[in-house]
């Protein structure tokens, strides 16, 4: 007699669930984790953007449980599936415990004094032999703004380079670009608050379920409550997100901007457009000039539906359907993610966007918003605002601009000739220029680019070859393959410090315990290493988190993003809070350009005269609609290449896995990375569910899982990035925005065939 | 009829296993195994085959819409394994959600919720 292993795991799941769910506990058998002895304190999530609230259990010194931050505004206690687990990565194997260096190939473990004295010798000869560009830092939107302000002033202000990037350039830097051409200040208008007051939202390149979870969940919440709001969404894929969509536009990958603009035409012909808000509030301007609103409606009349159909694929009706949803809502919200951002067209694609709501009108009041999601907790918060790319200053500074560079200098307390006028290389420069020898020495902190880089493999030559030192929590990664030195990096929880999210919330977060082994909180690695390097003067005076916190926020002072309302102290007892908050009796804003705004506010009447809105980052206040060209990917698909490949999030892994690799119950949940391939393209293949396959582009290949399921639209695959196994980056293509200089991750052509 | 006792045998067989709960939790970590399978299959996927009601119970819910897995109740079933989850596990998204639990016979979650369904048994 046999049974086959199948029948027998029916039979014993199908029991043990008989015999577990539904059956009362008898009672007193569960001994309550929370009930005593613990030690809750106050700290934000390590993961996405959103910015969630947790609060970090703390038993005997040791971090034992995670749960949501009822009192935070942004989760009202609830989390996702990642943020469960945060507190078993502090305790991770793969925790870096010990600076180490690379002697004859092997890693050594060595004192802090020596990997900090060879790091500084180094550093010390190439700048002598090179000048300082032959010196970069390339930094991460996980760091806090405090860890990033160090490096900031480490690399542009003492060292003299300002060859200063992160990750978030491969992320967010497309709607950086988008906000300041529309709009003319960096960051949204709005807030999450408005989630809860829209009628319609409109979700472009984001699978808001899986990459934004609670942000999802409030949608979801929202409109349970409220049947009649409609949410759109345009994306090349069905996702989770599609469970909540009364509309779903499916568009050919990289070939959306067609149908942003024919709704935008819609929108004007039948009616729709703010005849009243465009006078006041708006410009229009194609590529080269400023061009009227009649100019606007000419060029817009090229893109009817049944011409951005032929486009993007999407059938006109359903283009039709988009804008009048659109028009007719008396409040929408428009939300976007890497889609829209990591395209050659990023900027452009973000533009127009916002275009629809400046032509509605539908922006600085409740429940409107042009709102982008970041995919990183303190991308807006360090390096947007913190200035930590290579033409940035912190607090929306940027290097060009002389009394930017004198104000910074003086803070700094450095001579105002060693920032550079002229930006740095920025990060696909940054790599190139590794791998052509022109930069020698790199630091990184608390990233992975040998995984996290598009077209992967190519810049691996330059990491291999010039000296780069990694400051991380985790070991071994892609990245520290690479290394010549590897510095152990406090981890979340041990270190205390602030991340601003994507609404413009800064939130202070608790050291709780003392850091895994020897390491140390970044900020101070960099504060150590510059004095090694004979920066002292520069660097001696920070003794706390709180000496950067303090001296960051006097830089933000009468900047459009002021946050000198909002020290420690302040922080330390609220759930954060949204700038400009000009004074710590100010209540942080909620929308920006209009009344409420303390910029706004303290604007002359006679600026305000006629409008509900000023955009101050403009010359005359007036935001722009943008005529920009409809352009396609850089890679469309080809007879070779038939196939457009996207890459994207699941919702229980996280960048490089470096964190959720470290979780059993998350491997689990998703053990191991796959491509999904659309039936019908699978059946011309002959590729059945689960074949091993072979993805192919023009820079590399990758033997991966098939997945045969109707998720993503015929001529088009998918594979999640997170693993290094199945790296996908080997593929992608490192073609960037030249605005942004965000690369098209988005989109590539590929082909697929049976291994 | 040979298979038909062995098939039997493992529902008894299970069945004491998940009774042994009761005994209490800590004793239940090292006795209660997840069966050995492939690993390299997402607890979804494959009991989206073996136990498809369940999983339909668990989708239907708000815990499937947030696609909040197997796992987060019942570990990852390797290193943990909870074939009857403790309120524990609740509590740290739903830990300030105030129960007066002497008004009622309850005494965790799941007297009140269907573990998947997460809605409220018949006879509360």
């Amino acid at each position: 007699m046999s049974i086959s292993r199948r029948e027998f795991l029916k039979v014993s799941a199908a029991a043990t669930a008989a015999s577990t769910i539904g059956v009362s506990f008898l009672p007193g058998m569960q001994k309550d984790l929370f009930a005593d002895g613990l030690n809750w304190h106050k700290s934000v999530c390590r993961f996405c953007g959103v910015g969630c609230g947790v609060m970090i259990g703390e038993k005997n010194g040791k971090v034992v449980a995670v749960k949501g931050d009822t009192q935070n505004s942004i989760n009202k206690g609830h989390l996702c599936v990642k943020a469960f687990y945060l507190h078993k990565i502090v305790y991770a194997k793969t925790r870096l415990l010990h600076p180490m260096i690379k002697k004859n190939g092997k890693f050594e473990r060595v004192s802090w004094d020596e990997a900090l004295g060879y790091v500084a010798k180094k550093f010390n000869e190439i700048r002598k032999q090179y000048g300082p560009d032959a010196l970069a830092f390339y930094g991460s939107g996980q760091a806090e703004t405090e860890e990033t302000y160090m490096a900031n002033k480490l690399f542009k202000g003492a060292i003299g380079t300002n060859n200063v990037e992160g990750n978030p350039r491969l992320c967010m830097a497309s709607a950086v670009g988008g906000y300041l051409t529309s709009l003319g200040k960096d960051e949204p208008a709005g807030t999450y608050a408005d989630i809860e007051k829209a009628e319609l939202f409109l979700l472009v390149g984001t699978n808001t379920a899986e990459a934004h979870p609670i942000v999802f969940e409030r949608i979801m919440r929202h409109k349970a409550k409220n049947p009649d709001v409609k949410i759109i969404i345009i994306d090349p894929r069905k996702t989770p997100t599609d469970q909540v969509a009364d509309l779903h536009l499916f568009p050919k990958p990289g070939w959306d901007l067609a149908i942003l603009h024919a709704m935008a035409r819609i929108l004007i012909k039948e009616g729709y457009a703010d005849e009243d808000f465009i006078k006041n509030h708006v410009n229009f301007h194609d590529n080269k000039k400023k061009i009227s609103f009649e100019d606007y409606k000419k060029f817009l009349e090229q893109f009817t539906p049944e011409a951005a159909a032929k486009i993007s694929g999407v059938k006109p009706e359903e283009i039709v359907k988009a804008a009048r949803m659109f028009g007719k809502a008396k409040t929408a919200m428009s939300m976007w993610t890497m889609g829209l951002n990591q395209r050659t067209r990023g900027v452009w694609a973000n533009n127009l966007v916002t275009n629809l709501h400046l032509i509605t009108g539908k922006i600085g009041i409740p429940g409107c918003d042009s709102f982008s999601l970041t995919g990183q907790p303190n991308a807006c918060g360090g390096v947007r605002e913190g200035g930590g790319l290579c033409h940035l200053l912190p607090a929306h500074r940027v290097v060009k601009n002389p009394k930017h560079r004198a104000e910074v200098a003086k803070v700094w307390g450095v001579p105002v000739e060693n920032i550079q006028p002229k930006p740095g290389k920025h990060t696909v420069a940054m790599f190139d220029a590794l791998n052509k020898g022109e930069i020698k020495g790199i630091y990184i902190m608390c990233t992975n680019p040998a995984q996290s880089l598009p077209n992967a493999s190519k810049y691996w030559k330059g990491l291999k070859e010039q000296f780069v030192v990694v400051a991380e929590s985790f070991f071994p990664t892609a990245t520290t393959e690479y290394a010549d030195v590897v510095l152990p990096a406090a981890f979340w929880s041990e270190k205390e410090g602030v991340y601003g999210c994507t609404e413009r919330r800064s939130q202070y977060m608790e050291k709780v315990i003392e850091p895994q082994g020897e390491a140390r909180w970044d900020a101070f690695i960099l504060r150590d290493l510059a004095i090694k390097m004979g920066f002292k003067k520069y660097f001696e005076k920070y003794k706390t988190a709180n000496d950067i916190w303090n001296e960051y926020i006097s830089l933000t002072k009468g900047t459009d993003m002021d946050l000198s309302g909002a020290p420690y102290e302040r922080l330390k007892k609220i759930r954060g809070i949204t700038w400009p908050v000009p004074s710590v009796d100010h209540p942080g804003t909620y929308k920006r350009y209009t009344k409420g705004d303390p910029i706004f506010d303290a604007l002359p009447a006679e600026k305000k005269k006629g409008r509900r809105m000023y955009f101050y980052g403009k010359p005359d206040g007036k935001a722009i609609v943008w005529a920009r060209p409809a352009k396609g990917p850089e890679e469309p698909t080809d007879d070779q290449y038939p196939l457009a490949l996207s890459t994207g999030r699941v919702l229980e892994h996280w960048h490089t896995m470096t964190m959720t690799g470290t979780v059993p119950e998350l491997v689990r949940a998703v053990p191991m990375a796959y491509v999904e391939i659309n039936p019908q393209d699978a059946k011309k293949l002959g590729i059945e569910n689960k074949d091993q396959v072979i993805v192919e582009t023009r820079r590399g290949k990758l033997q991966i899982e098939a997945r045969v399921i109707d998720r993503p639209e015929p001529g088009t695959i998918f594979i999640p990035w997170h693993w290094e196994k199945w790296m996908a980056n080997i593929l992608t293509i490192d073609a960037f925005d030249p605005g942004s200089k965000e690369p098209e991750y988005k989109v590539c052509a590929a082909r697929v065939r049976k291994a | 009829m040979r298979k038909f006792i062995v098939v039997l045998l493992m529902l008894f067989t299970t069945i004491l296993l998940g009774l042994n709960l009761f005994a209490g939790q800590d004793k239940d970590k090292k006795m209660v195994k997840h069966p050995e399978v492939d690993f390299s299959v997402s607890c979804v996927e494959c009991h989206t085959n073996v136990t498809p009601d369940i999983v339909k119970e668990w989708k239907s819910s708000k815990h499937g819409e947030m696609n909040f897995g197997c796992y987060m109740c019942h570990g990852d079933g390797q290193q943990e394994f909870y074939p009857r989850p403790s309120s524990d596990r609740c509590i740290s998204c739903h830990g300030d959600y105030a129960v007066d639990f002497s008004k009622t016979k309850a005494t965790n979650c799941f007297d009140c919720h269907q573990g998947h369904t997460l809605k409220f048994h018949k006879n509360n």
